[in-house]
């Protein structure tokens, strides 16, 4: 076996400045597939949300970062490193609930696994891929939560939302300045 | 047997659904294969400008956003009946090739290895990426994360962004690239030679040195006789940006080669009324089910075909890589272009692929052009129809448009890489569960068996439908003689 050259050592290092307490929002979807925006529209309102707060004197934390991503799997969890904390947000079908419902979830509890977009067909779930991370070295973060929309339609090509998940965005997007509050 | 007839409209939950039908003596008799449709594309984007649409394809897949960027980019140019300058082309194939050893980097170590380096009958739970890091060590693992950082970072750059590059337009480039930046991808280039090569060593040392492998590659559970498509350069040779396209037949005799443009005059399509997606095939041989052999129009268009419609591979140590690998599992043939036609080598045709586009980088890397800021032609009138096709990691993939005088698109029609394979792989599920019910009953490793099976396509359903999640969820229905269920298996679902 080939051993003339070996890793860098720099592979799982970002741009991102690891400190303790830094967070990051990643909305999740595909803006043109109807309710599969849900999670882009949903760190959107994050984002001015977290924008309109007066600044707190003497708040050391970094501030949070809100991100908008069409990946799962491996490519996901590369841009989870640096991070201590994140915040992942995605459309959601399974029929169990009403359409709009917005619920907290472990990342290692979708239903059924016929959940949006953290995990890739193409390479691995997120939570193999931070596993995988962990195992490399890498500084995933540890605390990785979830905030889902109950969704109708994603396989239609439309950027409009039906109702139900369009009166979510908000309460979604309090949930998840609830959280990073929490 | 009775005929079941499967309801079209039915919803399909979002994954694959694979419906098993026996006959009296309890053997396999039909397999249908049915994946969710995403419809509409044409529609959503009639009325955009096409030169729009290199920016909107990336949002029809999460997997490979670059070639449809790359073939809509192509398209566009043609739209305009606009010719790039030489550096755009440059580093165009430059961003390209980056993204190929990125893609197949990803689809060896985390789809093939878990059915090569950790094994078919390993418990599910160690059959992912975890799995073949734990066996390959994390040395390994690392290279592997360091190749996809890398040739990330190499696609924004040139792209504008990681993964979802937005720097293509009608007539070439928006922006060129600094002599820093190209230090920095020259020693990625490197890098990932000396990575693809490595990689090839772990393929030689796991898989071939294992006899249960080696039959795994060529045994007759996983192979079919099609014919082969994929794009060649004036040489003949293997290429994935630009080139005609070839087809051969499963003897290795030529079919044809003809201009992308022109896709229309060999590619037809078939409609089974179980499924909405359509079965390509080759219309001058016409449809005759879902067979092999040299009268049947149904062909792949995969890594493994790519290898086999070609004549060499232009970078040297590609080349040498390409004939171990013709020499180790095909037949001599006497002169006729060599053919494999096990469904699993598609793994180790990927291998040559990734070194071959880590040598491309290479090469491209070091043209004196690549840093010229002469990335884009003045578009001047237009032409209002463009056909763009590039060799998707998952096959050949083309994009056609048609606009008004002003670049507005009036229609639409793609052809993406896994549509081409739809009816092999259909063939390819059969195939293995014939292998595996017998007398109404159902072998244990079922499920996994007729994953591999079209796992090895790497099939790319996210182009036809919203990106399918974790591994492949599947449910496979076995039916009776009688249309009655006799069992259904669930995985990941």
């Amino acid at each position: 076996m080939c051993a003339a050259s070996t890793a860098d050592p720099a592979a799982l290092a970002t741009s991102v400045e690891a400190r303790p307490g830094r967070t990051i929002v990643v909305g999740l979807g595909n803006p043109i597939l109807g309710d599969d925006a849900a999670g882009w529209l949903v760190a959107d309102a994050v984002e001015a949300g977290l924008a309109a707060r007066p600044a707190r004197g003497g708040d050391a934390r970094p501030p949070v970062v809100v991100e908008r991503l069409a990946v799962g799997g491996l490519t996901l969890m590369e841009h989870l490193v640096g991070y201590s904390r994140a915040v992942l947000v995605d459309a959601l079908v399974t029929g169990a609930d009403p359409p709009g419902t917005v619920r907290r979830r472990r990342l290692d509890s979708l239903p059924g696994r016929e959940a949006g977009h953290v995990d890739s067909a193409h390479d691995a779930t997120l939570v193999t891929a931070l596993e995988a991370g962990r195992l490399l070295g890498a500084d995933v973060p540890d605390d990785v939560g979830l905030v889902t929309v109950e969704a109708v339609r994603v396989l239609e090509l439309t950027v409009t939302l039906t109702p139900e998940v369009a009166a979510a965005i908000p309460v979604a997007a309090a949930v998840v300045l609830e959280l990073l509050d929490a | 047997m009775t005929r079941i007839t499967i309801d079209p409209i039915t919803r399909l939950e979002g994954h694959g659904k694979i419906e098993i039908f026996l006959d009296d003596a309890g053997e396999v008799s039909s397999t249908a294969f049915q994946v969710p449709e995403l419809r509409g594309f044409e529609r959503f984007c009639v009325g955009r400008p096409v030169e729009e649409m290199p920016v909107l394809v990336n949002r029809i897949c999460g997997v490979c956003p670059e070639a449809h960027h790359m073939a809509a980019a192509k398209a566009a140019d043609a739209v305009y009946g606009v010719v790039p300058p030489r550096t755009a082309l440059l580093l165009r194939e430059l961003l390209y090739s980056a993204f190929f050893v990125a893609d197949h980097t990803t689809h060896f170590y985390a789809l093939s290895g878990p059915d090569f380096i950790v094994g078919p009958d390993a418990p599910v739970a160690e059959r992912n990426l975890l799995g073949v890091l734990q066996r390959v060590g994390s040395d390994a693992g690392g290279r592997v994360i360091e190749a996809r950082r890398r040739c990330h970072r190499v696609v924004e750059i040139i792209g504008g962004r990681a993964v979802h590059p937005c720097t293509s337009i009608p007539g070439g480039m928006t922006k060129g690239i600094t002599a820093e930046e190209r230090d920095e991808i020259r020693d990625t280039a490197d890098r990932m030679v000396d990575f693809a090569a490595f990689s090839l060593e772990l393929f030689d040392t796991l898989i071939l040195g294992n006899p249960g492998y080696v039959e795994m590659l060529t045994g007759d559970t996983y192979r079919h006789e099609t014919y082969s498509m994929g794009l060649v350069d004036g040489a003949g040779r293997l290429v994935l940006y630009d080139g005609r396209v070839r087809v051969v037949a499963p003897d290795g005799e030529l079919h044809g080669e003809y201009d992308p443009a022109d896709y229309a005059d060999w590619i037809a399509e078939h409609v089974e009324p179980w499924t909405y997606l359509k079965f390509p095939y080759l219309r001058k041989v016409g449809w005759r089910g879902f067979v092999d052999g040299k009268a049947s129009g149904v062909y792949s268009a995969t890594p493994l075909a790519r290898l086999n419609v070609s004549d060499g591979i232009a970078t040297p140590r590609a080349q040498e890589a390409r004939d171990r690998f013709f020499a180790t599992l095909a037949p001599p043939t006497g002169g006729v272009r060599p053919q494999v036609h096990g469904r699993l080598a598609m793994h180790w045709a990927r291998l040559v692929e990734l070194l071959y586009a880590a040598e491309r980088m290479a090469e491209l890397v070091a043209d004196p052009e690549i840093t010229s800021d002469h990335v884009r032609t003045r578009v001047d009138g237009i032409v209002g129809e463009g056909v763009g096709t590039v060799e998707a990691p998952r096959g050949t993939l083309t994009h056609h448009y048609r606009t008004d005088a002003q670049g507005v698109i009036t229609w639409v029609n793609l052809i993406v890489g896994t549509t081409n394979n739809y009816a092999p792989i259909t063939m390819s599920v059969d195939r293995a569960a014939r292998a595996l019910i017998h007398g109404g009953a159902v072998e244990q490793g079922l499920l996994n068996r007729i994953e591999m099976a079209f796992r090895a396509y790497d099939p790319c359903f996210g182009c036809a439908t919203h990106s399918l999640p974790g591994e492949m969820p599947l449910e496979v229905t076995i039916r009776g003689a009688d249309g009655a269920v006799i069992d259904v298996r669930r995985q990941h679902c």
